[in-house]
């Protein structure tokens, strides 16, 4: 017995420690693409469809994937549960213990497997559990034993338990994507202000995706270093040639929410969350809920943010933030980082039929020449397609007159493409690059046109990178 | 006749429904108990105050007719930890800030006190204090709602769309069945349900996509109509029946999306081309009229008046857009037809109301002429401003509603096929999510304090993310579902010449 209940234990801890320590950000997603609100209204619609019950506990338990370790815990119980109880019944239908307990494993490895696939859902495990339980009680509750019983037993059970758990769903078995579970670590992190620790993940990393690419970029445009970074990979993806349309993969709406929430494009930013909400299951996507909630706090709707906040006030993980926000805006108060975005916000109104990124960034930094990470954005994606023109016509409407020139090394280099490319005269290379350092190093690089020392500079990437057809 | 297999079909999907309708009524069983039993404390040591109570949906000094479903309602105050509620004779106590009518009860109170103004007093307890608030009215009147109501459940932001439904929802209780459903539909997008002269047995809505067309209902009867020539810019987008029901005025439309770069104002629709035609459903054939497709101006929200004497629809000057779009102004406009000779007319009159125009719809008597002004455009779901407004077209004399608008949009409207009721997209509460609201109108033509859609749960509302657009009444329950739509869906489409 001892044994027996070794081999379980050791199964169960190392289904734990694989989804604590390599798989821990897929939670992030299950918990996001949900809402579960603890109210009788929410709770008794799930008893209007079959299943109700698997649907509503698997829901139930997912929202607490929010907290870091929960979805570990929660997610090998449960799978730990439906092996022992597979192997409770089998033992109790007099199959062997061996044979139970390998059958019981199995199964574990099996629902282990099918939790690598992104679109597997709590409830499917929560339905298989909810059958093996129903039959054990029932076996266990009339005595039943051996295969005679079993029958009477299938027979009891199979309408209460099809209405109460439904059918698990089927999904295609797939070997665990590690790349998708860096993706998401980057996606959560940046979520939640850990940007250092975007910067190790993404450094630490032997290949980029285009999402690690994409939150990298971000991190340092908050920080105001963009430009540093631009061609630390090539090619790079800024995000800003994204558009959100009926085919959009959902991590890229996500992704332009965040985008849309850094430039300060509240317009946008509620877009795409809505969006993300449309192609969510069930059309629920509870982060996304916040940043409705947060952008029409910022933009000054306050009747919308009161829907969202009602909604989110309904919830474990969101509660305190709702009722929180709730309280500063009672007193007629912004939260501090809500009050931080304020500045940022358009007050001309224009029409566009177009998401063309370009033209929302113009607009942003129309109506505020100080927002940094707009201006960034906007330079450093004509600088991506080599637009050098465009380059100059945004750098002399943003920075030049606006008496702020942006001395960037990235952007002096670029100038210097501009400036040699027209034969400008001296005056205006003065006007210019105020960088001796770049000056000089651009003499010397027009000496050694292509020469991998160069790697670090914008000219080489203006010459020899490939274009960035990916970011197009 | 039925054969076999159909009646297997029947009888499958009719266990599935009495399986579901079950659980449905179990979750309300429950629901209701834990209301209204759990708690019967009796209010003590009241203090009056002369406040309406924060009740939500506002129905406060509301008219509603007798045949409309428990007014459920919340106490917007999240410390209040029971109440008591005194409408006429009824007494309801509850725990927590909910109030949730016994349905039975309720039909008594209407029936007992209609053509009569009832008091409805509010007394809550509050953080240990019982509050008696100010007294409102429930003023009953005879005159019916027709008892149907079909609305499309959609997010907000209505550009691109993902699982749509088309739901009808008898007023008279909580029952809702699906017309169009995303799963039964290859989660196609789906136009709204319009009613024949309020009739269920004439009716018509849009499945769009690859093999998508009109589905016809006619007597229970499901086609599907191609209601797109060559020459047309869209299929049929804005429509409504002659009276005869032998005739569709519809609009094509190419529908753009603009996005306001002020967060407030969010969503600009607007149409690059539009026009207006008839299409005869007896012989299958459009009517057209250069009057009505004219290239230099757009042509919308085609409506016959109740005798069929006319065409009522929108026009304006095309502008650039979206540049002019300010100037987007919609006029209102009528064309005379003929269903004898199937003749439209050549004489169109216009109407300048002093704000761009939508969704002229005419009372069933022919009394009203109820529509939406915006400053500008033809969307108004995303226009604050925008407002219903009533014409007397006996007098020509216009109500601007006031005690009807709110400070969000209001819109989408349909009649009551008694001319005493219609029925609106408002959404006054949040601005973002429509809800449909009643509006009455009694014999003087005077509108009385709308009210919005009564749920079974009180919190409905706050909880539901998905905006009820284009509502429409109906005399009753329309004789087909959405199994019979996805049926009709793999027809062959009768072509239109």
């Amino acid at each position: 017995m001892r044994v027996r209940i070794a081999i379980f234990v050791v199964v169960t801890i190392a289904v734990f420690c694989f989804f604590q320590f390599w798989y821990s950000y897929h939670f992030f997603y299950y918990e996001q693409n949900q809402i579960f609100l603890w109210e009788w209204e929410y709770v008794s619609g799930y008893f209007q469809r079959v299943g109700g019950f698997a649907s509503l506990m698997g829901d139930f338990l997912t929202q607490f994937y929010y907290y870091l370790y929960a979805g570990s815990v929660i997610l090998t119980l449960c799978i730990a549960m439906v092996g022992v109880l597979l192997y409770k019944l089998l033992t109790n239908l007099k199959v062997s213990s061996w044979v139970a307990i390998a059958l019981g494993l199995s199964l574990m490895v099996f629902l282990t497997v099918c939790h690598f696939s992104k679109s597997y859902k709590l409830s499917s495990t929560i339905c298989i559990l909810g059958w093996l339980l129903t039959f054990w009680l029932v076996s266990r509750i009339f005595g039943v034993r051996g295969c005679r019983g079993t029958g009477i037993v299938f027979m009891l059970v199979l309408l209460p338990a099809y209405l109460l758990f439904g059918m698990p769903k089927a999904v295609r078995l797939q070997a665990p994507d590690l790349v998708l579970e860096k993706d998401f670590a980057v996606s959560n992190e940046y979520h939640f202000g850990n940007y250092d620790k975007v910067l190790d993940i993404v450094g630490s990393s032997d290949g980029w995706t285009r999402q690690m690419m994409f939150f990298y970029n971000l991190v340092y445009a908050h920080r105001g270093e963009l430009p540093d970074h631009l061609l630390d990979f090539i090619p790079n993806n800024l995000g800003t040639f994204e558009k959100i349309g009926p085919e959009t993969p959902r991590l890229t709406i996500i992704n332009m929410n965040e985008l849309y929430w850094a430039l300060g494009d509240m317009t946008f930013t509620e877009r795409a969350a809505m969006m993300t909400n449309v192609f969510a299951p069930e059309n629920r996507n509870v982060r996304m809920i916040k940043r409705l909630a947060e952008c029409n706090i910022v933009s000054g709707d306050s009747a919308a943010a009161q829907k969202y906040l009602r909604i989110l006030s309904k919830t474990f993980a969101y509660k305190h933030w709702a009722d929180e926000t709730q309280m500063h805006l009672s007193k007629g108060q912004l939260p501090p980082y809500l009050a931080q975005k304020k500045p940022f916000v358009n007050h001309h109104d224009t029409i566009t039929i177009s998401d063309n990124a370009h033209f929302l960034m113009m607009q942003l930094l129309d109506a505020n020449p100080g927002n940094t990470i707009a201006l960034d954005y906007i330079l450093c994606s004509t600088l991506l397609l080599k637009d050098i023109q465009n380059f100059k016509r945004d750098y002399d409407r943003y920075c030049m007159e606006t008496a702020k020139p942006r001395l960037k090394k990235l952007y002096q280099e670029a100038l210097c493409i501009w400036l040699a490319g027209t034969n400008a005269p001296q005056e205006e290379w003065q006007r210019y690059v105020q960088r001796q350092d770049v000056l000089r190093r651009f003499i010397e690089y027009n000496n050694q046109r292509g020469n991998p020392r160069f790697k670090d500079t914008y000219w080489y990437y203006y010459d020899k990178a490939g274009f960035a057809l990916n970011d197009k | 006749m039925i054969n076999d297999k159909e009646y297997c079909a029947m009888e499958g999907r009719s266990v599935k429904l009495k399986v579901y309708g079950w659980m449905i009524r179990l979750s309300f069983i429950i629901y209701y108990l834990s209301f209204s039993t759990a708690c019967s404390r009796a209010p003590e040591k009241v203090q009056k105050i002369d406040v309406l109570p924060p009740v939500y949906p506002d129905y406060c000094d509301i008219t509603i007719p007798e045949n409309i479903a428990p007014l459920n309602f919340l106490l917007r105050n999240d410390q209040c930890e029971a109440l008591e509620v005194r409408a006429g004779d009824l007494t309801l106590n509850a725990r927590g800030n909910e109030v949730v009518f016994d349905i039975d009860d309720w039909k008594a109170l209407l029936s007992q006190h209609a053509g009569k103004e009832i008091e409805v007093t509010v007394t809550a307890l509050i953080n240990g204090q019982w509050i008696e608030f100010k007294s409102f009215g429930w003023q009953i009147v005879k005159d019916r709602i027709d008892p149907y109501l079909t609305y499309r459940l959609i997010e907000p932001d209505y550009e691109i769309w993902n699982q749509i439904q088309i739901q009808q929802r008898c007023i008279e209780n909580f029952d809702v069945n699906a017309l169009g459903h995303y799963e039964q539909l290859e989660n196609r997008c789906m136009n709204c349900h319009t009613y024949g002269s309020q009739s269920p047995d004439l009716s018509m809505m849009y499945v769009r996509g690859p093999g998508g067309g009109a589905i016809l209902n006619q007597n229970g009867q499901l086609s599907k109509l191609n209601l797109k020539t060559d020459d047309m810019i869209s299929g049929s987008v804005y429509f409504g029946f002659s009276p005869s029901g032998r005739y569709i005025v519809f609009s094509t439309n190419l529908i753009i999306p603009g996005f306001h770069s002020l967060a407030s104002k969010r969503l600009e629709v607007f149409d690059s081309k539009s026009d207006v035609y008839v299409a005869d459903l007896k012989t299958h054939t459009m009517l057209r009229s250069h009057l009505l497709s004219d290239s230099t101006k757009f042509e919308t929200f085609p409506t016959f008046s109740p005798d069929g004497k006319y065409i009522y629809y929108c026009v304006a000057d095309s502008v650039a857009l979206p540049s002019d779009i300010k100037n987007l102004q919609y006029r209102l406009a009528r064309i005379p037809f003929d269903e004898a000779t199937s003749t439209i007319g050549t004489q169109v009159e216009l109407w300048n109301v002093g704000s761009s125009v939508c969704h002229p719809r005419i009372s069933p008597d022919g009394r009203y002429l109820l529509y939406t002004v915006a400053d500008y455009g033809t969307f108004p779901i995303w226009h604050p401003e925008a407002d219903l407004q009533l014409m007397d077209l006996q007098t020509g004399d216009i109500d601007t509603l006031a005690v009807v608008n709110s400070e969000k949009s209001d819109t989408y409207h349909s009649w009551s096929s008694n001319s005493r009721w219609f029925v609106f997209a408002s959404k006054r509460d949040d601005g973002l999510y429509g809800k449909p609201y009643f509006c009455y109108i009694d014999k003087d033509g005077k509108a009385h304090k709308p009210f919005c859609l009564p749920q079974a749960h009180p919190t409905f509302y706050d909880n539901n993310l998905k905006s009820f657009n284009a509502p429409e009444l109906g005399k009753g329950k329309v004789p087909f579902d959405v199994e019979d739509v996805a049926k009709a869906m793999k027809q062959e489409a009768i072509p239109f010449k």
